[in-house]
């Protein structure tokens, strides 16, 4: 807070809820609830399902507030709620899977789809990417919206995830390739290229023993904290 | 760029060079010297490079959407400072008839500065014994049978196990339920449409909608294993400091009183119960 800002910092808004102020809880949602809702809303892909996660996390932050002991800012304690409420509801999709469309398109650690898209200059390129960021792996997905698209650094990332730096710089970065791939045709029209339109390119990453050689043969590596 | 026409690459591996997740590991040098001395590799990395670039700058692009109108307005009613909405129902005017798959009866008491619901899930108070009829209905509205009507109330009062069992807090002068269920009820309450208590504790907001509570009621009956609950009072209140609902309810195994929590009634969490103690 700058000495010219008198609104209250988070911390002290968090605080203040805490301590009884009924109205300090709802000042910090109204401060991030877009950026939260962005981030959900990217994760799971879903509409309604990102709107349930970010009110069941904001819920438990308002029950768990008095936890918060002050390690991280309160937006990376927020964001962080919310992405793992985000990929609980993913990881609950996958214990309770649905019944696949007749088309069998449905898989159940993706998104049904891709969510409506807001208006935007190249629609059906807008479309193409959400689809590539929707066909990811929740892990790989959460990384990259909170680096590419929400533009965090990637130590605060690692942070809200709760992940080693080289986690997510891994994370993303394969996420990236795997996108990449997906949009071959896009690139191709773009530069010139032979287009290669795979929008199964992701299951055809090589990546278990033996898909290349030679090569180290870690893979997580970069996955420890 | 489809991956297929780099079969002998590990793209995984590449990706992680690409994207820095190397550096300062002994990897980072063996996939440099790869991409220097492997044809395959080298062309894997040029037209994996490019690629990467362009998702990145197609990510930054995507337009950001903004939270539904009506997401934001529930957050907000959730983090508000409490106010009041009401249910629509007359506890004093002569009741109408029901539809039998309506379970709850829903007029109003304030009293003191407490909330009271009175004739909130009339079929738990009757045991569910079949679908309520006008003469029921209306002497639900009645001042006898208001007496045992379940109270939903909004004290705050942060229980403990040695505490669970004794009757919630009354307000000292709260004036007789149907008076005032009936004075609130015929000035606002028909005016309201929908039903949910903006209540102090907003953890604990979802439980005061209707239907929520409904599905509270039987997470607590499947687990009670009493056969049907008829419940007395409902308290919006604490548990050892966390946000719970005590639900106080008799059934065939006895008088009891259940402290659960704010996620009682949904699929997951079940009744979400904290505590449990027979009261008497």
């Amino acid at each position: 807070m700058t000495s010219g800002d008198l609104s209250p910092s988070d911390a002290e808004l968090l605080r203040a809820h805490v301590e009884g102020d009924k109205e300090a809880f709802g000042e910090l949602v109204r401060r991030h609830r877009e950026r939260l809702w962005a981030v959900a809303l990217r994760t799971i892909g879903d509409r309604e399902e990102a709107a349930d996660a970010v009110q069941d996390a904001l819920l438990s932050a308002h029950r768990n507030a008095a936890r918060f002991r002050g390690d991280s800012a309160v937006t990376t304690w927020l964001h962080r709620i919310v992405v793992n409420a985000s990929l609980d509801r993913i990881r609950r999709r996958q214990a309770h899977p649905t019944v696949p469309l007749p088309d069998g398109s449905r898989s159940d650690d993706r998104p049904a789809g891709v969510e409506p898209a807001a208006p935007a200059v190249d629609h059906e390129t807008s479309m193409v990417v959400r689809q590539a960021l929707a066909d990811l792996p929740a892990d790989q997905r959460a990384a990259i919206v909170l680096v590419d698209i929400q533009g965090y650094p990637v130590a605060e990332a690692a942070e809200i995830l709760d992940v080693a730096v080289g986690t997510i710089k891994s994370r993303c970065a394969r996420g990236r390739a795997r996108m990449a791939l997906a949009l071959g045709d896009l690139r191709g029209r773009d530069s010139g290229h032979v287009a290669g339109g795979n929008q199964d390119a992701a299951e055809t990453v090589p990546s278990g023993p033996g898909a290349a050689t030679p090569r180290p043969d870690r893979h997580e590596r970069r996955d420890q904290r | 760029m489809t991956g297929a026409e780099f079969s002998g690459v590990d793209i995984d591996l590449l990706a992680d060079y690409i994207g820095g997740a190397l550096e300062g590991t002994p990897d980072e040098s063996v996939v440099a010297t790869l991409i220097a001395e492997n044809p395959e590799w080298r062309a894997a990395y040029e037209s994996l490079s490019g690629g990467v670039s362009l998702v990145r700058a197609e990510l930054g692009r995507l337009e950001p959407e903004p939270m539904p109108a009506d997401l934001a307005a529930r957050l907000d009613g959730m983090f508000s400072a409490p106010t009041l909405t009401l249910v629509k129902g007359d506890a004093a005017a002569p009741a109408k008839p029901r539809s039998r798959s309506r379970r709850w009866v829903t007029p109003i008491a304030i009293a003191a500065g407490f909330i009271a619901f009175v004739g909130f899930g009339a079929d738990y108070l009757a045991g569910r014994s079949g679908p309520q009829t006008d003469d029921t209905a209306s002497s639900a509205a009645g001042s006898a049978d208001l007496a045992q009507a379940p109270q939903i109330l909004n004290t705050g009062t942060d229980y403990s196990r040695a505490t669970l069992s004794a009757e919630p807090p009354q307000p000292l002068a709260a004036p007789a339920a149907p008076r005032s269920a009936g004075a609130f009820g015929e000035s606002e309450a028909k005016e309201q449409d929908r039903s949910q208590i903006a209540l102090a504790d907003p953890a604990l907001a979802r439980l005061s909608g209707q239907a929520a509570l409904q599905e509270c009621f039987e997470a607590i009956e499947r687990e009670n294993l009493g056969g049907v609950i008829a419940v007395q009072t409902v308290d919006f209140a604490r548990f050892d400091g966390a946000s719970a609902v005590i639900v106080r309810f008799t059934a065939s195994n006895g008088g009891w009183a259940w402290a659960v929590g704010a996620d009682c009634g949904t699929r997951v969490a079940g009744a979400d119960t904290l505590d449990k103690v027979p009261v008497p």
